[in-house]
């Protein structure tokens, strides 16, 4: 998830195979149902070859797995999946936990919302004019290595111990791939695109609204995925270290009480947030740019 | 009316490359050309026939001379010089109408009027249906139908062709040629039409201009006084052929000049 522009190269299938990520196995072929034995394949093979059936099975299988190392080792701090699971309905019944996700992901919308406008202003500034991304590149890239763990206390100091500085710390987790993927995206942005918007007489404003910003958009929305997995990590880290509000908060009540099932509870919450930021993520990415042949998403 | 009166041109190598010498694209280029006139530059690679085409458009800067369209000194890119591309250079994302009607687009022309007049150009251009397509689901020939739409449909004085159908295949291209005589005798315009082909050169043109290459010069302006409108028929013509024979002898007669300059160095 933390890797840079790389990963988002190969999502867009753009650099180590043009032939993109192999799309699903055809369907299975028309059998016809004359004997039970048949169906029973033909419905087999259906199911084998449905879009995510190993994604399935692998998650069946690392669950299953937990579940056994769990029962056989009983260790303290390594609860069996089955009574986490217990753990988290118990907290979904009791309402605790809705609270917590609701505040947790409205600090999650709004440091991303900033950390996307933010880094896609800043990465096509920077991938536009030459002198913009010979002053910010060193500060981009010291900032992006850095590890942000260690700005909690500045921004604490700043905001306080509000919501604010949790959203601080989303937006500097989350910005720095934006903007990598960003300056990246419009500086492979097809030359002659921009010539021709040229000729037929669009100013610099309309070349990068009508042809930089469109062109670019797949690839920032390949670092748009990339920042939105950053994020969510940024607002489990703030809730950690700031430990106001939200999931995070409640998790290390949790571990100060060692209740090791409400700390993996809360985890599988967490876990579910990313899944479902990144798939919305993932939905407008489609969206926006429907107009990419399949073999180059 | 364009004026271009001794234009030269010289590409110097980015610094810090070593082993590259500056190269003399232009030399001394001077050719007026009509209103409504068709005028095709044809020579041998390196000869700055693309260079010349780009800096009538306003791509490229003009270091020595003066080239003026209708008495203004270009200095930049205008759409009263339209440009169609080799490579088609159509907004992928955009459908058939979006990117004919992109010149009035930039222009703030109102949506119903721009695509009012696209589709007609669609039309003209022989796409009609197409005209939510996107360019993707399109052949080569009919990109390029698309990009020589979105030029007209800016009213150029002016259309510049850079090698148009240099990307298409044979059977594409000649179709394509016939297409290009039977708009322009609709929508007539002074072009200038970079091109490979001789067979072309002459098929299209009112004058056929022949470049040489290192520097690029003007080395011989050819007439073609084949009658209009014209066809793939009047490639069989006696005014063809001779036309072609000579054009060849020209050609080659570039290529032995050349010949010992290439061995000695």
């Amino acid at each position: 998830m933390s890797v840079g522009p790389d990963t988002a190269m190969s999502e867009l299938g753009l650099k180590p195979a043009i032939e993109g990520r192999p799309t699903s196995v055809p369907s299975a072929p028309v059998l016809l149902p004359d004997s039970r034995g048949q169906r029973w394949a033909s419905l087999a093979v259906r199911v084998c070859t449905a879009d995510g059936f190993y994604n399935l099975v692998s998650l069946v299988g690392g669950l299953l797995l937990w579940e056994i190392i769990a029962r056989v080792f009983e260790r303290p701090y390594l609860p069996a999946f089955t009574s986490v699971v217990d753990r988290l309905w118990e907290l979904i019944r009791s309402g605790e936990i809705l609270g917590d996700l609701s505040r947790s992901v409205q600090n999650l919308g709004l440091g991303f919302a900033f950390a996307a406008v933010l880094g896609v202003v800043v990465g096509t500034l920077m991938g536009r004019y030459a002198v913009i991304e010979k002053m910010l590149d060193p500060y981009v890239y010291a900032l992006m290595t850095a590890p942000t763990v260690v700005f909690t206390p500045v921004y604490f100091s700043i905001f306080g111990l509000q919501r604010w500085a949790i959203v601080a710390l989303i937006v500097q987790y989350s910005i720095f791939v934006i903007i990598v993927n960003t300056v990246t995206a419009v500086k492979t942005v097809d030359r002659e695109l921009v010539e021709m918007a040229s000729v037929f007489g669009a100013r610099e404003h309309q070349r990068i609204t009508k042809i930089v910003l469109p062109a670019a958009l797949p690839l920032i929305m390949a670092g748009m995925r990339l920042g939105m997995g950053r994020a969510v990590k940024g607002m489990i880290n703030g809730e950690l270290l700031i430990a106001v509000v939200g999931l995070g908060a409640t998790s290390e009540g949790f571990a100060r009480a060692f209740d090791a099932e409400g700390v993996f509870a809360v985890l599988l919450v967490v876990v579910f947030v990313a899944l479902a930021a990144t798939k919305l993520v993932e939905l407008v990415d489609r969206k926006v740019n429907a107009w990419l042949p399949n073999s180059q998403r | 009316m364009i004026d271009i009166s001794h234009v030269s041109k010289t590409f110097h190598p980015r610094a810090g490359r070593r082993g590259t010498q500056p190269v003399t694209a232009l030399d001394d280029v001077n050719l007026t050309i009509g209103d409504n006139e068709f005028v095709t530059l044809i020579g041998p690679s390196g000869c700055g026939k693309t260079t010349l085409l780009r800096m009538v458009a306003g791509l490229t800067s003009v270091d020595e001379g003066l080239i003026r369209v209708d008495g203004k000194v270009v200095r930049g890119p205008s759409p009263d010089r339209a440009m169609v591309f080799q490579a088609f250079a159509l907004m992928p994302w955009a459908s058939v109408l979006r990117n004919v009607a992109f010149g009035l687009e930039l222009r703030g022309t109102p949506k119903r009027e721009r695509e009012e007049l696209a589709r007609d150009l669609v039309r003209k251009v022989g796409l009609a249906g197409f005209e939510k397509s996107l360019p993707a689901e399109l052949s080569g020939g009919m990109r390029q139908r698309v990009g020589i739409a979105r030029a007209l449909a800016v009213n150029p004085s002016v259309l510049l062709m850079d090698e148009p159908f240099g990307a298409l295949d044979e059977q594409t291209k000649r179709m394509m040629q016939e297409e290009l005589l039977r708009i322009w005798e609709m929508e007539r315009k002074t072009v200038i039409f970079v091109t490979h082909s001789i067979d072309e050169a002459i098929l299209l043109a009112d004058r056929c201009v022949l470049m040489s290459a290192r520097p690029g010069r003007i080395h011989e302006i050819e007439t073609i006084h084949l009658p209009r409108p014209r066809s793939r028929a009047d490639e069989t013509s006696a005014e063809f052929i001779e036309t072609k024979a000579r054009l060849w002898d020209h050609l080659r007669s570039l290529q032995l000049a050349e010949e010992p300059k290439r061995v000695g160095v």
